[in-house]
């Protein structure tokens, strides 16, 4: 955790890698989570940071310098100013930004091509999510993550009732584009009817968007891919996500907690994002909490 | 009959949008000629993977005026994802006896660099694959393209009607890029090889995973345009285990026993693709890539090492590709 302070740049940001010097928006939201982030000024300097970073049409950009269209940071930048009273306008507008981004398949021209002529990847182009960047079609992670943003609005007014619409219908997309004996990956189950293999670290962040469907089959099968598939996992990204979803869904984690800080190099992990990961897997209560998943 | 002031201002009007709607058709959209005169490809015959690999890709290597004495020397592997049992990336043994030949030629330092397609944790990759352990060992740094500083490139041809992209500075910075894709049969277009392999410096963080940017705006065209901004100096192929049928992921093992190294990426590619059975001219970015970018045509290509065989029995294919085994 200190590690990851002393990565803090002076503009409050951290850069994707340990070598680089460029602010980027996943490494900060992630660091801002982390538990070592509330001493010393470093969670203020972050905040203020990312809300200087906001693009003027309400959504975040993946680095500071970036084109102003944004991107699927915008969840993650919307959770990491959740506790933050003078961010509320801005979380408004990202919230806003969301309810309107949605993926290329949403409209009637698209979903026509997806019925007829381009069915090589399985999937029902009437459960649409969030794509990575606009213009694109709907993914597993961002759809999952903006989930997570919009379960955290306290009500949906003030010109966000499109939003319980929206949740809805990204979940449904989760539930579609599940891998055949459950997972996810990028968001490709099935492609020229052979299928694809699952992902640990999209499975997880899946999971942690739908634990309000524990009961869901689809859900359960997952839980149990990535039970199975966690104590084999040697890379601290997709183990410390395991560890969250894992430990949403009420399953037990200490033996996976003891792996993660068993693994090598740990402390010098070049990717800030992996570090921020580690410390929110080894704080896993708060970590749910900030992500606003209930146990 | 006479022509009034009024009747030639319309014809010019309409003259002058038809041309304005056509010419762009018909206008080049690569932005500058690359092609060099003539190209120069090496097929080496090798079994297996094994740590003769080093001293054949040396010899290989020898056949071309290489001069990489002080510069840096990014090798961009083809590591797409892991699953078990699939030929899916370019072999490490491959790509650490590649480190190993330019640390001898002189580089002043050789790093590997690739931003996955498919999978986001790099490191997982890099694991299951067996690449950390090798570049752990062998002290070769590892830089993950999909999370590396960007900079805003303006794109040197049009094909995908972009203006620019966001870049890694690692393979902008680089003085030597080494495409070192895996040859393999890609269901979306038709093959993916050396040209193919640059969609791994394009930053998912940025554009995300898979890079479905690329594939909205056309992967032929893509690849052209990739292949035009981040010129590419060397390919070295990996076909000593091929993949045909639905690959990059889901294709079926084919050993080929051929590593296949080149100064020209569609040189390189033209020949990948014979190798594998097909007509390169069939290849969108290939056929299009022969116009400015390198030659595809074998009267360009000094072939050194092994003779050029086509296989007896093409690669297998996905049906909408079925048209590429027509020799």
């Amino acid at each position: 955790m200190a590690r990851l302070g002393r990565r803090q740049l002076p503009c409050g940001g951290w850069a994707a890698l340990r070598s680089c010097s460029q602010p980027a928006l996943e490494a900060t939201c992630f660091s801002a989570l982390a538990p070592g982030s509330q001493s010393g000024g470093v969670l203020e300097r972050a905040q203020d940071f990312i809300l200087h970073t906001q693009n003027p049409n309400g959504s975040w950009p993946v680095f500071a310098g970036d084109d102003p269209e944004g991107a699927w940071v915008t969840s993650l930048a919307v959770i990491a100013l959740r506790e933050l009273v003078p961010a509320i306008p801005a979380r408004s507008k990202g919230f806003h930004w969301l309810m309107n981004c949605a993926g290329k398949e949403s409209n009637w021209f698209w979903k026509w091509k997806f019925r007829t002529t381009d069915r090589h990847v399985r999937f029902d182009p009437d459960k649409f999510g969030w794509p990575w960047l606009p213009d694109t079609v709907s993914w597993v992670v961002p759809t999952a993550f903006a989930i997570l943003a919009l379960s955290q609005l306290p009500c949906s007014c003030g010109g966000l009732e499109g939003i319980p619409f929206r949740v809805e219908r990204g979940i449904e997309m989760l539930m579609d584009r599940v891998c055949p004996g459950g997972g996810w990956n990028a968001g490709n189950g099935v492609v020229y009817g052979s299928p694809l293999a699952p992902h640990p670290d999209d499975t997880a962040i899946a999971l942690l968007a739908l634990t309000d469907r524990r009961q869901e089959p689809v859900v359960q099968s997952s839980v149990r891919w990535l039970e199975r598939t966690a104590p084999t996992l040697t890379a601290p990204w997709s183990l410390a996500w395991a560890i969250l979803a894992l430990a949403a869904h009420c399953r037990p984690v200490d033996s996976l907690v003891t792996s993660l800080v068993a693994l090598p190099d740990l402390s010098n992990i070049e990717d800030t994002s992996t570090l921020a990961l580690v410390c929110l897997a080894l704080d896993h209560r708060r970590a749910l909490s900030a992500f606003g998943v209930t146990l | 009959m006479s022509l009034t002031r009024r009747d030639f201002l319309i014809g010019s009007g309409a003259l002058a949008a038809g041309a304005s709607v056509c010419v762009p058709f018909f206008l080049p959209k690569y932005h500058s000629v690359q092609r060099p005169k003539r190209s120069r490809v090496a097929i080496l015959h090798v079994e297996q993977y094994s740590q003769q690999i080093e001293q054949m890709l040396a010899s290989g290597l020898r056949l071309f005026p290489i001069n990489v004495l002080g510069k840096t020397v990014v090798l961009k592997p083809n590591l797409v994802d892991y699953i078990p049992g699939n030929a899916i990336n370019t072999h490490p043994l491959l790509v650490l006896a590649a480190a190993e030949s330019f640390r001898r030629l002189g580089a002043k330092s050789v790093l590997v660099a690739e931003g996955p397609g498919h999978q986001r944790d790099t490191q997982l990759v890099l694991s299951q694959s067996g690449y950390q352990q090798c570049l752990r060992d062998e002290r070769i740094r590892f830089v993950d393209l999909n999370r590396d500083e960007l900079i805003r490139t303006p794109l040197r041809a049009s094909y995908m009607g972009m203006k620019d992209l966001w870049l890694p500075s690692t393979v902008l910075e680089a003085n030597f890029l080494v495409s070192m894709p895996k040859i393999k049969a890609h269901h979306w277009s038709g093959v993916t090889l050396s040209m193919k392999n640059m969609f791994g410096v394009v930053p998912g963080a940025r554009y995300g995973w898979p890079k479905n940017i690329l594939h909205w705006k056309g992967i032929q065209e893509s690849v052209l345009d990739l292949c035009a901004t981040v010129p590419v100096h060397f390919v070295i192929a990996d076909g000593i285990v091929a993949m045909e049928g639905n690959g990059p992921l889901n294709g079926t093992p084919r050993p080929l026993g051929k590593i296949v190294l080149a100064d020209d990426p569609v040189a390189a590619d033209a020949t990948c693709t014979r190798l594998m059975g097909f007509r390169p001219d069939r290849i969108g970015h290939i056929r299009e890539g022969s116009r400015f970018l390198g030659n595809s045509a074998p009267a360009l290509i000094d072939q050194v090492g092994e003779a050029l065989t086509p296989p007896t029995t093409p690669f297998q294919v996905v049906p909408e590709f079925q048209s590429l085994p027509a020799l």
